[in-house]
């Protein structure tokens, strides 16, 4: 008996201690996409970091995939009942955590857009004021996998190109994929995209994908996939047909597996997309703006091409934040 | 020696008798009708006999060894079989896979290949008896679903018979079959009796049962009510022991 | 009525529909919609019609045919597998993770991968039979429970990349020129193909999802024939979970999401029924291919997104009222 007293004892000072120690600090809500992703699981440590070294609590939930929006709506809610000091959050897609945002707006709690998920236009007619979008260019970190590959090619070089697209009718995938196409018009006309099709973000879908335009261009000279999966199952059909030498291939998002492919000198490069930064200086930014200061409408973390030799060299600075 | 010897069964359910002291014989060779009210234990009787329900007092005996815990699938070796009122048929499988359903005999394929279904065999089998029986059907190789309700019945009887059974118990197997289905129906019941089969018919089509039986048995709240001879009664004395007015 | 008559029906059509269904096992109906669209396929690219881009579609196949068979085996019983998509995910992970975070031999990837799938069908199992829960929610728990045990076990919810070679050849291998993934169903479809239409086991599972209670009452075990089923179809989606982790050289945990609904689509184009009791694993097989074709076709073609899923759906609902047709003329007959 007294040791159960004991225990309850313990437990209500552990809890007043928590709650003391939360009520220390301000609680920033995090809501992203979903963890079952190296992408997001790196830009939870970097919120980890940034809350660190803003002195701050944070507090993350995530849907269990980046299909599923109505529960992330739901998440949204729930999080706002504890009212975080801020809302950060990576919306699945550009619509449904619109009555979320508004009563957090409507509550005086000012929202960041976590990897640029929203619409402008759509956040104004919903009457949503976000304080900062942050997140890496998609479009430009497409342009910069056209740059690489006709860096690579030359600009006068000829021949078919694959572009394996995200799920369809994924924002993400479509403008990655968009920057890529409008780049290598200007700046290769030679090089011809013959296919642009969806992968649906799947690895085994890509890799039947890039057997069957093989089929079609036994010529193929490069491969541009929307993210590092699908590249990864591009690569793994393009070494079995023995066009390793032949065929570029080039990822989104420097995860580590696509590392680890890319010094064993089979994935040609990926456009890595720093999540780790973009998570940091969210948590950094937003607390610039509780404190009154100025923040840029919109924050562009940079992305850089991991290459072999970029990996093997290891003096790029900015190559700590990939995870 | 009779068939089936049934003496002083008794069963009940939690605090209710369904059965109180049950006495009845068959012979080899007869049809008995089993007739009375819903309730009346008609259906818990047989499937003491079948062995899906074991007997609380009295004994069953067959060929004159005691059934009493020797489990339905053995009792349907001995050569019990029963005809369920629904049939139990799988609808979607050709004939030859409901007649020999559970039983299937097997070869090896190509000599080396174990455990091959030997739907020869059964089609063969299936086909015989068939025309054992008598009956007409479209096709062996169609599902059954696709026959009437009276070539249904037939597969279900032709089930039954293919493995030689002594004792045939049939739960109202005319109940939903149309006028001209009931008579091929009664005509296989006569025929299974010449073979020197027993058989059991449970219905409330009274017609019926005066037309194939040999003796009437009458069921009232777990008793033998009555045990007649089918030849010296008639319709309205079997009605008043089912009601119990006698 | 002679007993000849009673064999085989007569008319010419009829005879051949006869002998596809009831000595082969598959159904006439959808062998012709695969030579249709494949005819159709062949007029519209010129590359479509050759051996090197046939192998690519039976390699594309590969995982969706050895899915589709465990399914087909399933409905046939009159059940329902969901989590078979999660559990390919999760055989992958656990494949990978024996022999690169383990450093394991290279073969307890395979004994991984089928462990686990096996492991997984057979909690499936335990759960329908003894707790007579439906198989509806048991799988579509599983579903959750395999996914997230996959996310839990791969690091950071990534992938566990970068396989030995052995195992790698089993998805990218190809002994006498025909990948290896398409032996590994070959060798799959028919040992199951003789197990569904020739063997008392599979006659029992038709039985069982034809009239459940019949097939009792003649003193077949259906609460251990149905057992044995969900381990089945648990151990497919392992051995297709270890051909998805060797064709891309990686556990991934995401892998495998939705095909669920792809193989019993396969399966139900190649003529399976939804609710028990009529099936086939070569259809199913087919049924597969029929998809694969599609696919591959859209693919050279390059047809947009947005219209692939179109043809897709088009297709399905084609074949199903096709195989509907065959089967109202029968019960008019």
């Amino acid at each position: 008996m007294t040791k159960l007293k004991t225990i309850l004892l313990a437990s209500a000072v552990v809890l007043m201690g928590t709650a003391a120690n939360a009520a220390d600090k301000p609680v920033y809500g995090v809501l992203m996409k979903t963890l079952a992703n190296p992408f997001w699981g790196a830009m939870e440590q970097g919120v980890k970091a940034g809350s660190d070294a803003a002195g701050v609590e944070y507090y993350l939930q995530a849907a269990e995939s980046d299909q599923a929006a109505e529960p992330q709506l739901n998440l949204c809610n729930t999080m706002l009942e504890r009212k975080p000091a801020v809302m950060i959050t990576a919306a699945i897609n550009s619509n449904i955590l619109l009555p979320c945002l508004k009563a957090a707006n409507d509550l005086g709690i000012p929202v960041v857009d976590l990897d640029g998920n929203l619409d402008p236009s759509i956040n104004e007619k919903a009457g949503v004021k976000i304080a900062f979008q942050i997140g890496s260019d998609n479009e430009a970190a497409g342009a910069q996998g056209a740059d690489f590959v006709v860096g690579k090619l030359g600009a006068d070089a000829k021949g078919p190109v694959l572009v394996i697209e995200g799920l369809s009718g994924n924002i993400t995938g479509q403008k990655r994929a968009r920057g890529f196409a409008e780049q290598l018009k200007k700046t290769a006309p030679g090089l011809e995209i013959v296919a642009s099709l969806p992968g649906d973000w799947d690895r085994g879908k890509a890799a039947n994908i890039t057997n069957d335009i093989l089929t079609k261009h036994p010529d193929l000279v490069a491969i541009f996939a929307a993210n590092d999966g699908m590249a990864l199952g591009a690569v793994e059909t393009v070494f079995a047909a023995n066009k390793g030498e032949q065929v570029t291939i080039v990822g989104v998002d420097g995860n580590s597996d696509a590392v680890k492919s890319i010094k064993e000198g089979r994935l040609t490069a990926s456009v890595a997309q720093l999540p780790y930064l973009v998570g940091k200086q969210a948590v950094e930014s937003i607390k610039l703006v509780t404190e009154g200061k100025e923040v840029p409408a919109v924050v562009h973390v940079p992305t850089m091409v991991l290459t072999k030799a970029v990996l093997d060299a290891g003096t790029e600075p900015m190559l700590e934040f990939v995870k | 020696m009779s068939l089936l010897q049934i003496s002083g069964v008794n069963k009940h359910f939690g605090a209710v008798q369904v059965l109180n002291g049950v006495d009845l014989t068959v012979e080899a060779g007869t049809v008995v009708g089993l007739v009375g009210d819903n309730g009346a234990g008609k259906s818990t009787l047989m499937k003491t006999i079948t062995g899906i329900y074991a007997v609380d007092g009295g004994d069953v005996q067959f060929s004159g060894e005691s059934l009493i815990g020797v489990a339905p699938g053995a009792r349907r070796q001995r050569g019990i079989e029963m005809i369920y009122q629904d049939l139990a048929l799988c609808k979607q499988q050709d004939v030859a896979a409901n007649i020999f359903l559970g039983r299937e005999p097997v070869k090896w394929a190509f000599g080396f290949l174990p455990g091959f279904v030997d739907k020869a065999r059964m089609d063969e089998d299936a086909l015989k008896m068939i025309a054992r029986l008598g009956a007409r059907i479209p096709s062996i190789h169609r599902p059954v679903g696709m026959f009437s309700g009276g070539q249904q019945q037939t597969v279900a009887i032709a089930r039954a018979l293919t493995f030689n059974p002594k004792l045939v118990i049939m739960d109202e197997p005319t109940a939903a079959l149309a006028v001209r289905e009931v008579e091929s129906v009664l005509k296989l019941i006569r025929q299974m009796r010449d073979e020197g089969i027993a058989v059991i018919l449970i219905s409330h089509r009274l017609n019926d049962v005066f037309e194939v039986t040999d003796r009437i048995v009458v069921l009232r709240q777990g008793r033998i009510e009555a045990d007649l001879q089918t030849r010296k009664t008639q319709m309205r004395e079997v009605v008043s022991y089912i009601v119990g007015a006698h | 009525m002679s007993s000849t008559d009673m064999i085989a029906p007569t008319s010419g059509w009829r005879q051949l529909q006869f002998f596809f269904d009831s000595k082969l096992h598959v159904r006439l109906e959808s062998i012709i919609v695969l030579v249709v669209l494949g005819v159709a396929m062949s007029v519209l690219s010129p590359y479509f019609l050759s051996v090197s881009n046939f192998l690519n579609i039976l390699l594309a196949t590969s995982t969706i045919g050895v899915l589709a068979i465990g399914t087909t085996l399933i409905l046939c019983s009159g059940g329902l597998d969901l989590s078979i998509g999660s559990i390919l995910g999760l055989a992958g992970v656990v494949g990978a993770y024996f022999c690169v975070e383990l450093e394991w031999p290279w073969f307890m990837a395979i004994v991984g991968a089928l462990g686990a799938g096996a492991f997984a069908g057979f909690v499936n199992g335990q759960f329908i039979t003894r707790l007579r829960i439906p198989a509806f929610i048991v799988t579509l728990g599983m579903l959750g429970i395999a996914r997230g045990i996959g996310l839990i076990i791969a690091p950071n919810g990534g992938a566990i990349y970068g396989l030995p070679g052995p195992v790698i050849y089993l998805g990218q291998g190809r002994p006498l020129g025909i990948p290896s993934p398409v032996i590994i169903l070959a060798i799959a479809a028919v040992l199951s193909h003789y197990l569904l239409a020739y063997s008392r086991f599979g006659w029992h599972t038709l039985a069982i999802g034809d009239n459940e209670s019949a097939a009792r009452a003649t003193g077949i075990s259906v609460e251990s024939l149905r057992r044995k089923l969900y381990t089945i179809s648990g151990m497919m989606a392992g051995l297709a979970g270890l051909i998805f982790m060797a064709r891309v050289n990686a556990g991934d945990p995401t892998a495998g999401y939705t095909y669920e609904l792809t193989a019993i689509t396969a399966a139900i184009i190649g003529g399976t029924s939804l609710f028990g009791g009529k099936g086939s694993i070569l259809g199913a097989v087919i049924g597969a291919l029929i998809m694969g074709v599609l696919q591959n076709g859209l693919n050279l073609l390059a047809v947009q997104s947005y219209y692939q899923q179109i043809a897709i759906g088009a297709v399905l609902i084609l074949a199903v009222y096709i195989d509907q047709l065959q089967t109202g003329k029968e019960k008019k007959a």
